[in-house]
């Protein structure tokens, strides 16, 4: 019989999902009104179903593993995730003190490195493109602000 | 011939200079990231959405369109020169089409699937015209025990339907809910699950949902399994024109397809997937060259094509008349219309007439713009395929966070796009589909109203969902949709042990 460490894993993590809604909703208020259905009627009714449909799931791993799931065969790379995972990580961290255009280079570059390219020199100068681009088509075309960060005397004053 | 007039004035409107260059800049820009290996429409249409933020409503609503049916050409080149589907509706597509191409056809199999989409598009366009006022009148009797009935239908319907398995579908369904349920309750005003996040109390929205699932998870699952993998892009050699006997051989594909394609979009079924795969099917069993599929008929490839843009029609059908999406890319649409605080539905027919018929209008526009644009640009879209994974995935990121993060100018969307991205990661990897999530996201709110203004009309008394008859056929076919499958299986279990 197959058994699927991960399967049994994500069934557990939905019922936990379901117990902490259901947590956060007894602390929500009750009264609504007119026809008493307050703002914790349904987020009750989701949690329920959460519950029992992760309670499924945990069923469904212990007696044979998930239905008719197709197999996956191909081999993890924890490098290639993490560059990619890192990639977003550091351009969260940047947007907002470097500027969207510093922080998109450097997502590109990340993002290029997890799909296995070492050409840094070209991936930096094609993603700075790529952002600068972008930068000046939302901020001039589309007037939607957008950090200009440390490149902000060189920028020329758009952006925020 | 009321619906007629209206056309007329929504032509006013949809042929106006602006509106038509809206709508060829919303076609070139769908086809061109519609065209992108493994970006699908959903995910081509909620990347593409933050460029419309300073339009008028009609403008982006238009572009919109265009961004659509672009969305759905682009995925199908895709599918025959490279033959890795971005999406199941896809998938009938690739049997025939890739061997097309592979046989030195891709020509003709491009030509006879950017023809198909226009006369199904547009056959099935003429067909939305003339049923939606229809529908519109009758959701017009619908009262919010109705509404509410017929969400659930559509819940269930999309969450069971599709994909494998009815527990993991159901779950997807539910984390929509869920997450549908996070920011400002609208009756109240009561801030729910936001855990003091400012950011949270706009609740989640469906951009950052669908661009974490689909953008972010995708290139995490890619760059993790598949970043070794390579593909083959078929050549388009010789003439692009289609044969006389390829002529023959397509039409009555076509218009079989359209007919089954258009209902199936109207019905919430999740979309284009089934109709495809009936299409592909009818066509193999009517050939007269049964001999042929499998090595690239012609008829494979009309038949899917057509009948996924007949769907796609078809789904505007619920989505204008009744505000209920029934795919992924339905969901995204009407968070489009949400960002301009309209709510597609009946009222909207009446109290903005001119954009909705505008929008109608424009459908017939934008599909011819698609095929006078797409055939000769054909060449382009080659070069747009032939972009390496690496660099690929790097400008679509860079588009992805600019979407997340223009909404509130904060990293907490990012990170939330992120933690997504994980959630579509693992979707993909067991075997969970998404789409039910995203129209979870964009319905649940609408069906959580609908539940609390019925039983406020009833004073309370839940009995209203039962004692109304619409409301109880769709409740009764929900349950049958639901436990029938599984008696079945269980006595089928029981006769063979």
């Amino acid at each position: 019989m197959r058994r699927s460490g991960a399967e049994i894993a994500l069934s557990i993590g939905v019922v936990v999902l379901g117990v902490a809604v259901a947590g956060v909703t007894a602390t929500l208020p009750s009264e609504g009104g007119y026809a008493r259905i307050g703002p914790n009627v349904i987020p009750a009714g989701v949690a329920a179903g959460i519950i029992v449909l992760g309670l499924w799931l945990v069923y469904e791993a212990f007696t044979g593993g998930w239905r008719k799931r197709t197999e996956q065969t191909e081999v993890f790379e924890p490098g290639a995730f993490l560059w990619v995972s890192g990639a977003l990580f550091a351009h969260m961290a940047l947007i907002g003190w470097a500027g969207f255009v510093i922080a998109g280079t450097v997502l590109f570059v990340f993002i290029a490195r997890g799909f296995g390219s070492r050409r840094w020199a070209r991936n930096a100068a094609l993603g700075l493109v790529l952002s600068l681009g972008i930068f000046y088509f939302f901020v001039k075309l589309l007037n939607v602000n957008l950090p200009a960060g440390w490149l902000a005397p060189v920028l020329g004053g758009a952006g925020i | 011939m009321e619906a007629l007039s209206a056309l007329l004035s929504g032509f006013g409107v949809a042929l106006q200079p602006i509106n038509l260059m809206w709508g060829f800049i919303g076609v070139t820009l769908g086809t061109f990231v519609g065209v992108l290996p493994g970006v699908g429409p959903a995910l081509t249409v909620a990347m593409l959405l933050p460029l419309t933020v300073r339009l008028d409503p009609t403008g982006a609503l238009i572009m919109f369109a265009g961004i659509y049916y672009g969305a759905m050409f682009g995925g199908s080149t895709t599918t025959i020169l490279l033959n890795t589907p971005g999406e199941s509706a896809s998938i009938a597509t690739a049997l025939e089409g890739n061997r097309m191409a592979k046989a030195g056809r891709a020509g003709p199999a491009l030509a006879t699937s950017a023809i198909g989409s226009f006369v199904a598009g547009t056959i099935a366009t003429i067909l939305l015209t003339l049923l939606a006022p229809i529908v519109v009148d009758l959701a017009l009797k619908f009262g919010p025990a109705e509404y509410f009935a017929l969400m659930v239908f559509a819940f269930i319907t999309v969450s069971s339907v599709l994909g494998s398995s009815t527990v993991r579908g159901l779950t997807s369904l539910f984390l929509g809910l869920f997450l549908g349920l996070v920011g400002i309750d609208s009756q109240t005003g009561q801030a729910r699950f936001t855990f003091g996040v400012p950011e949270l109390l706009d609740g989640v929205d469906v951009v950052v949902l669908a661009v974490g699932l689909f953008a972010v998870g995708e290139a995490l699952y890619v760059a993790a399994y598949q970043s070794r993998v390579s593909e083959t892009i078929e050549k388009v050699r010789g003439s692009i024109m289609m044969s006389a006997s390829d002529w023959k051989r397509s039409w009555p594909a076509w218009l079989r397809a359209t007919a089954i394609g258009f209902p199936f979009g109207t019905i919430p079924a999740g979309g284009s997937e089934i109709p495809t795969f009936l299409s592909y099917a009818t066509e193999k069993k009517l050939t007269r060259h049964p001999e042929e599929f499998g090595k690239g008929a012609i008829e494979g490839v009309a038949g899917p094509e057509a009948a996924n843009n007949a769907a796609a029609t078809g789904v505007l059908v619920p989505l204008l008349t009744l505000g209920i999406p029934t795919s992924a890319t339905a969901a995204i649409l009407l968070g489009a219309f949400q960002n301009y605080g309209l709510q597609p539905g009946p009222l909207l027919f009446q109290s903005q007439a001119n954009l909705v018929w505008g929008l109608i209008a424009s459908l017939y526009v934008g599909n011819l713009i698609l095929l006078v644009l797409n055939l000769p640009l054909i060449g382009i879209w080659v070069k747009v395929l032939e972009i390496p994974k690496d660099l690929l995935y790097a400008g679509i990121l860079v588009f992805a966070t600019l979407g997340a993060y223009s909404l509130h100018q904060s990293w907490v969307d990012l990170a939330m796009l992120y933690v997504f991205g994980l959630l579509g990661f693992a979707m993909r990897r067991w075997d969970i589909p998404v789409g039910p999530a995203v129209i979870g996201l964009i319905l649940g709110p609408l069906a959580e109203t609908q539940f609390r203004r019925a039983l406020a009309i009833s004073q309370g008394d839940p009995s209203v969902f039962i004692t109304h008859p619409i409301s109880a056929t769709f409740l009764a076919i929900t349950a049958a949709l639901l436990v029938v499958p599984f008696i079945v299986r269980h006595r089928s279990r029981r006769r063979r042990g």
